[in-house]
Protein backbone atom coordinates (compact mmCIF):
# COMPACT_ATOMS: atom_id res chain seq x y z
CA UNK A 1 0.00 0.00 0.00
CA UNK A 2 1.80 3.13 -1.25
CA UNK A 3 1.85 5.97 1.62
CA UNK A 4 0.46 9.02 0.43
CA UNK A 5 2.73 11.92 1.75
CA UNK A 6 0.83 14.52 2.67
CA UNK A 7 2.82 17.06 3.44
CA UNK A 8 5.16 17.32 0.74
CA UNK A 9 2.03 17.29 -0.85
CA UNK A 10 0.49 20.28 1.45
CA UNK A 11 3.94 21.87 1.00
CA UNK A 12 3.75 22.37 -2.61
CA UNK A 13 0.14 23.51 -2.67
CA UNK A 14 -0.63 25.74 0.44
CA UNK A 15 0.62 29.00 -1.34
CA UNK A 16 2.34 30.66 1.69
CA UNK A 17 4.63 27.15 1.32
CA UNK A 18 4.83 26.50 -2.21
CA UNK A 19 5.30 30.26 -3.58
CA UNK A 20 8.59 30.15 -1.76
CA UNK A 21 9.83 28.07 -4.33
CA UNK A 22 11.07 30.05 -7.33
CA UNK A 23 10.22 27.50 -9.85
CA UNK A 24 6.56 27.28 -8.28
CA UNK A 25 5.93 30.99 -7.72
CA UNK A 26 7.84 31.61 -11.21
CA UNK A 27 6.11 29.10 -13.09
CA UNK A 28 2.86 29.81 -11.74
CA UNK A 29 3.38 33.47 -13.36
CA UNK A 30 5.33 32.32 -16.64
CA UNK A 31 1.99 30.16 -16.99
CA UNK A 32 -0.26 33.06 -16.58
CA UNK A 33 1.47 35.11 -18.97
CA UNK A 34 2.31 32.62 -21.26
CA UNK A 35 -1.22 31.90 -22.20
CA UNK A 36 -2.05 35.57 -22.43
CA UNK A 37 0.58 36.86 -24.47
CA UNK A 38 0.14 33.48 -26.76
CA UNK A 39 -3.44 34.21 -27.06
CA UNK A 40 -3.66 37.64 -28.26
CA UNK A 41 -0.67 36.47 -30.91
CA UNK A 42 -3.17 33.71 -31.37
CA UNK A 43 -6.34 36.09 -31.97
CA UNK A 44 -4.28 38.80 -34.12
CA UNK A 45 -2.71 35.93 -36.19
CA UNK A 46 -6.14 34.28 -36.32
CA UNK A 47 -7.65 37.37 -37.97
CA UNK A 48 -5.19 38.22 -40.59
CA UNK A 49 -5.69 34.45 -41.76
CA UNK A 50 -9.32 34.43 -41.98
CA UNK A 51 -9.24 38.13 -44.19
CA UNK A 52 -6.26 36.49 -45.95
CA UNK A 53 -8.58 33.15 -46.55
CA UNK A 54 -11.09 35.88 -47.72
CA UNK A 55 -9.07 37.83 -49.54
CA UNK A 56 -9.61 38.42 -53.10
CA UNK A 57 -5.60 38.08 -53.85
CA UNK A 58 -5.21 34.51 -54.52
CA UNK A 59 -1.56 34.67 -53.04
CA UNK A 60 -3.10 35.77 -49.59
CA UNK A 61 -5.77 33.01 -49.46
CA UNK A 62 -3.18 30.34 -50.60
CA UNK A 63 -0.49 32.05 -47.91
CA UNK A 64 -3.36 31.47 -45.64
CA UNK A 65 -4.44 28.01 -46.72
CA UNK A 66 -1.13 26.82 -45.97
CA UNK A 67 -0.78 27.96 -42.48
CA UNK A 68 -3.93 26.90 -41.63
CA UNK A 69 -2.97 23.72 -42.97
CA UNK A 70 0.52 23.60 -41.32
CA UNK A 71 0.16 24.11 -37.89
CA UNK A 72 -3.13 22.25 -37.58
CA UNK A 73 -1.77 19.45 -39.35
CA UNK A 74 1.40 18.83 -37.15
CA UNK A 75 1.43 18.32 -33.32
CA UNK A 76 2.19 21.31 -31.23
CA UNK A 77 4.61 19.68 -29.23
CA UNK A 78 6.43 19.05 -32.88
CA UNK A 79 6.21 22.69 -33.83
CA UNK A 80 7.73 23.48 -30.20
CA UNK A 81 10.82 21.28 -30.96
CA UNK A 82 11.27 22.80 -34.64
CA UNK A 83 11.29 25.94 -33.43
CA UNK A 84 13.39 25.65 -30.33
CA UNK A 85 15.89 22.84 -31.18
CA UNK A 86 15.42 23.39 -34.89
CA UNK A 87 15.94 26.68 -35.90
CA UNK A 88 18.95 26.48 -32.92
CA UNK A 89 20.90 23.71 -33.86
CA UNK A 90 20.76 25.88 -38.04
CA UNK A 91 21.83 28.56 -36.28
CA UNK A 92 18.69 30.80 -38.63
CA UNK A 93 17.99 31.65 -35.04
CA UNK A 94 18.62 31.42 -31.49
CA UNK A 95 16.33 32.73 -29.12
CA UNK A 96 18.63 34.90 -26.74
CA UNK A 97 17.92 35.25 -23.06
CA UNK A 98 16.32 38.70 -22.65
CA UNK A 99 16.91 40.79 -19.42
CA UNK A 100 14.84 42.98 -18.28
CA UNK A 101 15.78 44.75 -14.80
CA UNK A 102 15.30 41.93 -12.85
CA UNK A 103 13.67 39.78 -15.12
CA UNK A 104 15.24 37.20 -17.60
CA UNK A 105 12.68 35.99 -20.24
CA UNK A 106 14.59 33.07 -21.85
CA UNK A 107 14.63 31.82 -25.27
CA UNK A 108 12.74 28.76 -24.26
CA UNK A 109 9.93 30.75 -22.50
CA UNK A 110 10.04 33.23 -25.87
CA UNK A 111 10.12 29.76 -28.25
CA UNK A 112 7.53 28.63 -26.74
CA UNK A 113 5.05 31.34 -26.30
CA UNK A 114 5.96 31.89 -30.50
CA UNK A 115 5.33 28.24 -30.91
CA UNK A 116 1.34 28.15 -29.00
CA UNK A 117 0.83 31.77 -30.27
CA UNK A 118 1.41 30.78 -33.85
CA UNK A 119 -0.34 27.10 -33.42
CA UNK A 120 -3.20 28.99 -31.77
CA UNK A 121 -3.88 31.40 -34.40
CA UNK A 122 -4.32 28.94 -36.66
CA UNK A 123 -7.16 27.39 -34.87
CA UNK A 124 -8.21 30.85 -34.15
CA UNK A 125 -8.66 31.55 -38.41
CA UNK A 126 -11.13 28.66 -38.40
CA UNK A 127 -13.11 30.05 -35.43
CA UNK A 128 -12.55 34.09 -36.49
CA UNK A 129 -13.72 33.06 -40.28
CA UNK A 130 -17.06 31.50 -38.65
CA UNK A 131 -17.99 34.30 -37.02
CA UNK A 132 -17.84 36.73 -40.27
CA UNK A 133 -19.67 34.02 -41.89
CA UNK A 134 -22.02 34.13 -39.22
CA UNK A 135 -22.84 37.81 -40.07
CA UNK A 136 -25.84 38.00 -42.65
CA UNK A 137 -24.31 39.40 -45.73
CA UNK A 138 -26.85 42.12 -46.01
CA UNK A 139 -24.62 44.30 -43.07
CA UNK A 140 -21.74 44.84 -45.61
CA UNK A 141 -24.05 45.73 -48.53
CA UNK A 142 -25.60 48.19 -46.90
CA UNK A 143 -22.13 49.29 -45.24
CA UNK A 144 -21.38 49.66 -49.03
CA UNK A 145 -23.85 50.93 -50.25
CA UNK A 146 -23.05 54.07 -48.03
CA UNK A 147 -19.57 54.15 -49.42
CA UNK A 148 -17.92 52.39 -46.98
CA UNK A 149 -14.87 50.57 -48.53
CA UNK A 150 -14.62 46.66 -47.82
CA UNK A 151 -11.83 47.15 -45.42
CA UNK A 152 -14.05 50.09 -43.47
CA UNK A 153 -16.93 48.18 -43.21
CA UNK A 154 -15.18 44.95 -41.77
CA UNK A 155 -13.61 47.26 -39.09
CA UNK A 156 -17.10 49.14 -38.40
CA UNK A 157 -19.88 46.79 -39.48
CA UNK A 158 -19.11 43.37 -39.72
CA UNK A 159 -15.91 42.74 -37.23
CA UNK A 160 -17.65 44.00 -33.96
CA UNK A 161 -20.65 41.71 -34.99
CA UNK A 162 -18.47 38.99 -35.22
CA UNK A 163 -16.70 39.69 -32.29
CA UNK A 164 -19.59 38.30 -30.12
CA UNK A 165 -19.86 35.05 -31.82
CA UNK A 166 -16.05 34.71 -31.80
CA UNK A 167 -15.59 35.15 -28.21
CA UNK A 168 -17.08 32.53 -26.83
CA UNK A 169 -14.94 30.05 -28.40
CA UNK A 170 -12.45 32.15 -27.61
CA UNK A 171 -12.93 31.92 -24.16
CA UNK A 172 -12.65 27.87 -24.62
CA UNK A 173 -9.38 28.24 -26.43
CA UNK A 174 -7.66 30.25 -23.45
CA UNK A 175 -8.88 27.37 -21.30
CA UNK A 176 -7.08 25.20 -23.51
CA UNK A 177 -4.05 27.42 -23.94
CA UNK A 178 -3.02 27.59 -20.24
CA UNK A 179 -3.07 23.65 -20.02
CA UNK A 180 -1.52 23.76 -23.23
CA UNK A 181 1.12 25.93 -21.72
CA UNK A 182 2.39 22.98 -19.94
CA UNK A 183 4.13 21.18 -22.91
CA UNK A 184 6.63 24.20 -22.64
CA UNK A 185 8.41 21.43 -20.96
CA UNK A 186 9.82 19.65 -23.34
CA UNK A 187 11.88 22.82 -24.18
CA UNK A 188 12.84 23.24 -20.81
CA UNK A 189 10.57 26.77 -20.79
CA UNK A 190 9.98 27.83 -16.99
CA UNK A 191 6.37 27.52 -16.56
CA UNK A 192 4.45 25.50 -13.70
CA UNK A 193 4.37 21.96 -15.35
CA UNK A 194 8.82 22.52 -15.55
CA UNK A 195 8.96 23.65 -12.19
CA UNK A 196 7.40 20.33 -10.95
CA UNK A 197 9.00 18.73 -12.84
CA UNK A 198 12.33 19.78 -11.16
CA UNK A 199 10.95 19.48 -8.23
CA UNK A 200 10.11 15.82 -8.48
CA UNK A 201 13.97 14.79 -10.14
CA UNK A 202 15.19 16.50 -6.51
CA UNK A 203 12.12 14.33 -3.95
CA UNK A 204 10.85 11.57 -6.40
CA UNK A 205 6.93 12.08 -5.57
CA UNK A 206 5.47 12.19 -8.46
CA UNK A 207 1.94 10.91 -7.45
CA UNK A 208 1.78 13.74 -4.61
CA UNK A 209 3.76 16.16 -7.05
CA UNK A 210 1.59 15.58 -10.24
CA UNK A 211 -1.56 15.49 -8.41
CA UNK A 212 -0.69 18.64 -6.63
CA UNK A 213 0.44 20.39 -10.55
CA UNK A 214 -3.18 19.36 -11.29
CA UNK A 215 -4.19 21.16 -9.41
CA UNK A 216 -2.91 24.42 -9.53
CA UNK A 217 -4.07 24.11 -13.33
CA UNK A 218 -7.54 23.26 -12.27
CA UNK A 219 -7.64 26.27 -10.16
CA UNK A 220 -7.02 28.38 -13.02
CA UNK A 221 -9.29 26.96 -15.11
CA UNK A 222 -11.75 27.31 -12.98
CA UNK A 223 -11.02 30.74 -12.23
CA UNK A 224 -10.93 31.95 -15.97
CA UNK A 225 -14.86 29.68 -16.22
CA UNK A 226 -16.18 32.84 -14.12
CA UNK A 227 -14.39 35.47 -15.61
CA UNK A 228 -15.78 33.93 -18.99
CA UNK A 229 -19.26 33.53 -17.87
CA UNK A 230 -18.84 37.39 -16.86
CA UNK A 231 -17.73 38.73 -20.25
CA UNK A 232 -20.80 36.64 -22.15
CA UNK A 233 -23.33 37.87 -19.73
CA UNK A 234 -22.11 41.22 -20.15
CA UNK A 235 -21.95 40.74 -24.19
CA UNK A 236 -25.54 39.48 -23.74
CA UNK A 237 -27.42 41.81 -21.77
CA UNK A 238 -27.65 44.78 -24.20
CA UNK A 239 -26.85 43.85 -27.11
CA UNK A 240 -29.09 40.39 -27.92
CA UNK A 241 -27.09 37.73 -28.16
CA UNK A 242 -28.12 34.58 -26.46
CA UNK A 243 -26.99 33.14 -23.08
CA UNK A 244 -23.72 31.23 -22.44
CA UNK A 245 -24.21 27.97 -20.81
CA UNK A 246 -24.97 27.74 -17.34
CA UNK A 247 -21.58 27.65 -14.70
CA UNK A 248 -22.46 24.21 -13.95
CA UNK A 249 -22.35 23.02 -17.04
CA UNK A 250 -19.24 25.10 -18.08
CA UNK A 251 -17.46 23.38 -15.42
CA UNK A 252 -18.46 19.66 -15.75
CA UNK A 253 -19.00 19.92 -19.42
CA UNK A 254 -22.00 18.75 -21.88
CA UNK A 255 -21.09 19.14 -25.44
CA UNK A 256 -17.52 17.94 -26.69
CA UNK A 257 -14.69 20.68 -26.33
CA UNK A 258 -12.65 20.28 -28.93
CA UNK A 259 -8.91 19.31 -28.08
CA UNK A 260 -5.76 19.95 -29.38
CA UNK B 1 -15.60 55.27 -77.72
CA UNK B 2 -17.10 58.42 -76.67
CA UNK B 3 -15.99 59.17 -72.94
CA UNK B 4 -18.74 58.70 -70.64
CA UNK B 5 -18.66 62.38 -69.28
CA UNK B 6 -19.25 64.26 -72.13
CA UNK B 7 -21.80 61.66 -73.72
CA UNK B 8 -24.73 63.32 -70.75
CA UNK B 9 -24.88 66.67 -71.82
CA UNK B 10 -27.90 67.03 -70.23
CA UNK B 11 -27.37 67.69 -66.65
CA UNK B 12 -31.31 66.60 -66.34
CA UNK B 13 -30.88 63.20 -66.33
CA UNK B 14 -29.35 61.31 -63.07
CA UNK B 15 -29.22 57.81 -64.14
CA UNK B 16 -28.70 56.17 -68.31
CA UNK B 17 -29.09 52.96 -68.33
CA UNK B 18 -27.54 51.82 -72.09
CA UNK B 19 -28.30 48.21 -73.42
CA UNK B 20 -27.49 46.26 -69.60
CA UNK B 21 -27.28 42.83 -69.84
CA UNK B 22 -27.18 40.67 -66.76
CA UNK B 23 -26.72 36.57 -66.40
CA UNK B 24 -26.54 35.03 -63.70
CA UNK B 25 -24.82 31.66 -64.81
CA UNK B 26 -26.90 30.18 -67.68
CA UNK B 27 -30.10 32.87 -66.60
CA UNK B 28 -30.17 35.95 -68.54
CA UNK B 29 -31.86 38.38 -66.08
CA UNK B 30 -31.59 41.23 -67.41
CA UNK B 31 -32.13 41.90 -71.44
CA UNK B 32 -30.84 45.08 -72.78
CA UNK B 33 -32.27 47.19 -70.30
CA UNK B 34 -32.44 51.12 -71.59
CA UNK B 35 -33.98 53.36 -69.26
CA UNK B 36 -33.11 57.34 -68.53
CA UNK B 37 -34.39 59.18 -64.90
CA UNK B 38 -34.85 62.69 -65.11
CA UNK B 39 -33.86 64.91 -61.75
CA UNK B 40 -36.41 64.71 -59.32
CA UNK B 41 -38.25 61.91 -61.17
CA UNK B 42 -40.09 59.04 -59.13
CA UNK B 43 -39.81 56.33 -61.11
CA UNK B 44 -41.70 53.12 -59.86
CA UNK B 45 -40.18 49.89 -61.27
CA UNK B 46 -42.80 46.49 -60.55
CA UNK B 47 -43.35 43.20 -62.49
CA UNK B 48 -43.86 40.11 -61.18
CA UNK B 49 -41.03 38.63 -59.07
CA UNK B 50 -38.00 37.09 -60.69
CA UNK B 51 -38.60 39.34 -63.41
CA UNK B 52 -34.99 41.15 -62.48
CA UNK B 53 -36.11 44.27 -61.09
CA UNK B 54 -34.22 44.45 -57.92
CA UNK B 55 -31.24 43.10 -59.98
CA UNK B 56 -31.82 46.25 -61.80
CA UNK B 57 -31.24 48.22 -58.96
CA UNK B 58 -28.58 46.65 -57.50
CA UNK B 59 -26.60 47.07 -60.64
CA UNK B 60 -27.16 50.85 -60.59
CA UNK B 61 -24.86 51.09 -57.10
CA UNK B 62 -22.92 47.96 -58.61
CA UNK B 63 -24.01 46.04 -56.02
CA UNK B 64 -24.37 43.59 -59.03
CA UNK B 65 -21.98 42.98 -61.71
CA UNK B 66 -23.49 43.52 -65.34
CA UNK B 67 -21.95 41.54 -68.61
CA UNK B 68 -22.33 44.79 -70.57
CA UNK B 69 -23.97 47.74 -71.77
CA UNK B 70 -23.47 50.83 -69.28
CA UNK B 71 -25.20 52.72 -66.23
CA UNK B 72 -24.56 56.12 -65.62
CA UNK B 73 -25.24 58.15 -62.46
CA UNK B 74 -24.89 61.82 -62.89
CA UNK B 75 -23.22 60.97 -65.67
CA UNK B 76 -19.90 58.75 -64.18
CA UNK B 77 -20.51 56.10 -65.42
CA UNK B 78 -21.09 53.11 -62.46
CA UNK B 79 -18.19 50.47 -61.72
CA UNK B 80 -16.21 50.25 -64.72
CA UNK B 81 -14.55 52.44 -66.98
CA UNK B 82 -13.97 52.17 -70.74
CA UNK B 83 -10.28 50.54 -71.87
CA UNK B 84 -10.00 50.39 -75.33
CA UNK B 85 -13.76 49.73 -75.57
CA UNK B 86 -14.24 47.08 -73.28
CA UNK B 87 -15.63 47.31 -69.93
CA UNK B 88 -13.00 47.35 -67.03
CA UNK B 89 -14.09 46.92 -63.45
CA UNK B 90 -13.37 50.29 -61.27
CA UNK B 91 -10.88 50.06 -58.28
CA UNK B 92 -12.96 49.32 -54.91
CA UNK B 93 -12.38 53.43 -53.62
CA UNK B 94 -13.97 54.80 -56.63
CA UNK B 95 -16.99 52.26 -56.33
CA UNK B 96 -17.16 53.64 -53.17
CA UNK B 97 -16.98 56.76 -53.89
CA UNK B 98 -19.73 56.31 -56.60
CA UNK B 99 -22.13 54.76 -54.50
CA UNK B 100 -21.51 57.33 -51.47
CA UNK B 101 -23.68 59.59 -54.07
CA UNK B 102 -26.48 57.23 -54.08
CA UNK B 103 -29.08 55.89 -51.04
CA UNK B 104 -30.24 52.25 -51.24
CA UNK B 105 -32.91 51.41 -48.98
CA UNK B 106 -33.17 47.56 -48.79
CA UNK B 107 -35.84 45.20 -48.07
CA UNK B 108 -35.21 43.50 -45.03
CA UNK B 109 -33.62 46.98 -43.65
CA UNK B 110 -29.79 45.84 -42.72
CA UNK B 111 -29.51 48.78 -40.27
CA UNK B 112 -26.32 48.29 -38.12
CA UNK B 113 -27.56 45.98 -34.86
CA UNK B 114 -24.59 47.04 -32.82
CA UNK B 115 -25.79 50.30 -33.34
CA UNK B 116 -28.31 52.90 -31.85
CA UNK B 117 -30.62 54.63 -34.68
CA UNK B 118 -28.43 57.91 -34.26
CA UNK B 119 -25.03 55.77 -34.84
CA UNK B 120 -26.90 53.87 -37.55
CA UNK B 121 -27.30 57.19 -39.58
CA UNK B 122 -24.09 59.02 -38.49
CA UNK B 123 -21.37 56.19 -39.23
CA UNK B 124 -20.94 56.79 -42.88
CA UNK B 125 -21.26 60.49 -42.58
CA UNK B 126 -18.28 60.53 -40.09
CA UNK B 127 -16.35 57.74 -41.42
CA UNK B 128 -16.45 58.37 -45.43
CA UNK B 129 -17.07 62.21 -45.20
CA UNK B 130 -15.86 63.13 -42.47
CA UNK B 131 -17.99 65.13 -41.13
CA UNK B 132 -17.32 66.15 -37.55
CA UNK B 133 -19.00 64.29 -35.09
CA UNK B 134 -21.40 66.71 -33.43
CA UNK B 135 -22.30 67.86 -36.51
CA UNK B 136 -23.38 64.75 -37.97
CA UNK B 137 -25.01 63.91 -35.22
CA UNK B 138 -27.33 67.68 -35.44
CA UNK B 139 -27.54 66.51 -38.80
CA UNK B 140 -28.77 62.89 -38.10
CA UNK B 141 -31.31 63.86 -35.46
CA UNK B 142 -32.78 66.31 -37.77
CA UNK B 143 -33.48 63.35 -40.20
CA UNK B 144 -34.65 61.17 -37.48
CA UNK B 145 -37.28 64.01 -36.41
CA UNK B 146 -38.29 63.81 -40.17
CA UNK B 147 -39.43 60.34 -40.50
CA UNK B 148 -40.63 60.96 -36.90
CA UNK B 149 -38.62 58.82 -34.35
CA UNK B 150 -36.30 61.67 -32.74
CA UNK B 151 -37.21 59.99 -29.86
CA UNK B 152 -35.75 56.72 -30.77
CA UNK B 153 -32.55 58.15 -31.10
CA UNK B 154 -30.50 56.37 -28.56
CA UNK B 155 -32.84 52.87 -29.49
CA UNK B 156 -30.89 49.89 -30.80
CA UNK B 157 -32.31 48.13 -34.06
CA UNK B 158 -34.09 45.29 -31.98
CA UNK B 159 -35.74 47.62 -30.10
CA UNK B 160 -37.09 48.91 -32.65
CA UNK B 161 -40.59 47.61 -34.96
CA UNK B 162 -40.03 46.83 -37.95
CA UNK B 163 -41.34 49.78 -39.59
CA UNK B 164 -39.42 52.33 -37.26
CA UNK B 165 -36.06 50.89 -38.21
CA UNK B 166 -36.91 51.15 -41.92
CA UNK B 167 -37.51 54.62 -41.49
CA UNK B 168 -34.31 55.21 -39.80
CA UNK B 169 -32.65 52.76 -42.61
CA UNK B 170 -34.34 55.55 -44.82
CA UNK B 171 -32.47 58.39 -42.73
CA UNK B 172 -29.65 56.75 -42.77
CA UNK B 173 -29.54 56.83 -46.59
CA UNK B 174 -30.58 60.10 -46.49
CA UNK B 175 -27.43 61.40 -44.39
CA UNK B 176 -25.15 60.86 -47.21
CA UNK B 177 -26.77 63.27 -49.00
CA UNK B 178 -27.43 61.18 -52.51
CA UNK B 179 -28.61 62.86 -55.48
CA UNK B 180 -30.27 59.50 -56.18
CA UNK B 181 -32.54 57.14 -54.13
CA UNK B 182 -33.09 53.41 -54.86
CA UNK B 183 -35.62 51.36 -52.40
CA UNK B 184 -36.12 47.80 -53.36
CA UNK B 185 -39.31 46.45 -52.20
CA UNK B 186 -39.48 48.42 -48.99
CA UNK B 187 -42.36 47.39 -47.55
CA UNK B 188 -42.30 43.91 -48.26
CA UNK B 189 -40.77 42.64 -45.08
CA UNK B 190 -43.48 44.63 -42.77
CA UNK B 191 -46.47 43.71 -41.28
CA UNK B 192 -49.34 45.28 -42.99
CA UNK B 193 -50.23 47.84 -40.50
CA UNK B 194 -46.53 49.55 -40.79
CA UNK B 195 -46.29 49.55 -44.65
CA UNK B 196 -48.52 53.00 -44.30
CA UNK B 197 -45.94 54.66 -42.14
CA UNK B 198 -43.16 53.93 -44.70
CA UNK B 199 -44.84 54.72 -47.32
CA UNK B 200 -45.59 58.46 -46.17
CA UNK B 201 -42.19 59.07 -45.83
CA UNK B 202 -41.14 58.15 -49.11
CA UNK B 203 -44.23 60.19 -50.56
CA UNK B 204 -42.60 62.85 -48.38
CA UNK B 205 -39.58 62.58 -50.43
CA UNK B 206 -40.86 61.96 -53.85
CA UNK B 207 -41.38 65.55 -54.04
CA UNK B 208 -37.97 66.19 -53.16
CA UNK B 209 -35.73 63.66 -54.42
CA UNK B 210 -35.36 61.35 -57.57
CA UNK B 211 -35.95 57.67 -56.43
CA UNK B 212 -36.00 54.71 -58.26
CA UNK B 213 -38.22 52.52 -56.43
CA UNK B 214 -39.35 48.82 -56.88
CA UNK B 215 -42.69 48.10 -55.52
CA UNK B 216 -45.12 45.91 -55.43
CA UNK B 217 -47.55 48.69 -53.85
CA UNK B 218 -49.52 49.89 -56.41
CA UNK B 219 -51.51 52.16 -54.06
CA UNK B 220 -48.13 54.09 -53.31
CA UNK B 221 -46.64 53.63 -57.40
CA UNK B 222 -50.26 55.43 -58.32
CA UNK B 223 -49.87 58.23 -55.54
CA UNK B 224 -45.89 59.20 -56.06
CA UNK B 225 -44.73 57.60 -59.12
CA UNK B 226 -43.96 59.78 -62.47
CA UNK B 227 -43.35 57.22 -64.18
CA UNK B 228 -44.15 53.37 -64.16
CA UNK B 229 -41.34 50.43 -65.29
CA UNK B 230 -43.16 47.38 -65.95
CA UNK B 231 -40.43 44.90 -66.17
CA UNK B 232 -41.25 40.99 -67.10
CA UNK B 233 -38.46 38.47 -67.91
CA UNK B 234 -35.60 40.82 -67.87
CA UNK B 235 -36.69 43.08 -70.58
CA UNK B 236 -38.65 46.65 -70.27
CA UNK B 237 -42.08 46.08 -71.40
CA UNK B 238 -43.49 49.41 -70.93
CA UNK B 239 -43.45 52.61 -69.54
CA UNK B 240 -45.66 55.29 -68.64
CA UNK B 241 -47.53 57.75 -66.75
CA UNK B 242 -48.97 56.10 -63.35
CA UNK B 243 -52.59 57.16 -64.76
CA UNK B 244 -52.17 55.77 -68.28
CA UNK B 245 -50.28 52.74 -66.95
CA UNK B 246 -53.52 52.07 -64.66
CA UNK B 247 -56.20 52.72 -67.02
CA UNK B 248 -55.08 51.66 -70.50
CA UNK B 249 -51.65 49.45 -70.01
CA UNK B 250 -50.83 49.00 -73.71
CA UNK B 251 -49.00 45.36 -73.91
CA UNK B 252 -51.03 42.28 -72.96
CA UNK B 253 -48.34 40.72 -70.32
CA UNK B 254 -48.83 44.65 -69.02
CA UNK B 255 -52.64 43.97 -68.63
CA UNK B 256 -52.41 40.12 -67.57
CA UNK B 257 -50.18 41.39 -64.36
CA UNK B 258 -52.39 43.74 -63.94
CA UNK B 259 -55.59 41.53 -63.76
CA UNK B 260 -53.70 39.35 -61.48
CA UNK B 261 -52.47 41.62 -58.87
CA UNK B 262 -56.01 44.39 -59.19
CA UNK B 263 -58.87 41.97 -58.73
Amino acid sequence: MYHFDWITFWNYIWPPSAFQNPLIRNGLIATILVSIIAQALGVILGLIAALGKMSKLAAFRWLSEIYVWYFRGTPLLVQMSLLFFGLGVTHIYNFPDIVVGAITITGAIQAGTLALGINEGAYMAEIVRAGIESIDPGQMEAAKSLGMTSGLAMQRIVLPQAAKVIIPPLGNEFNNMMKTTSLMEVISAGELFFGFNQINARVFKPFELYIAASLYYLVLTTIWSFVQARIESGLGERKGLERGPGMMQRLFGSSGEGAH
Amino acid sequence: MVTPNVKLADSNIIVKAEKVNKHFGSLHVLKDINIEVLKNEVVVIIGPSGSGKSTFLRCINHLEKINSGHIYVNGHMIGYHDRNGKLVEDNERNIARQRAEIGMVFQRFNLFPHLTAIENIIEAPTRVRKTPADQARADGERLLARVGLVDKRDQYPNQLSGGQQQRVAIARALAMKPSLMLFDEPTSALDPEMIGEVLDVMKELAHEMTMIVVSHEMGFARAAADRIVFVDEGQIIEQASPDDFFTKPRSERTQLFLSQILH
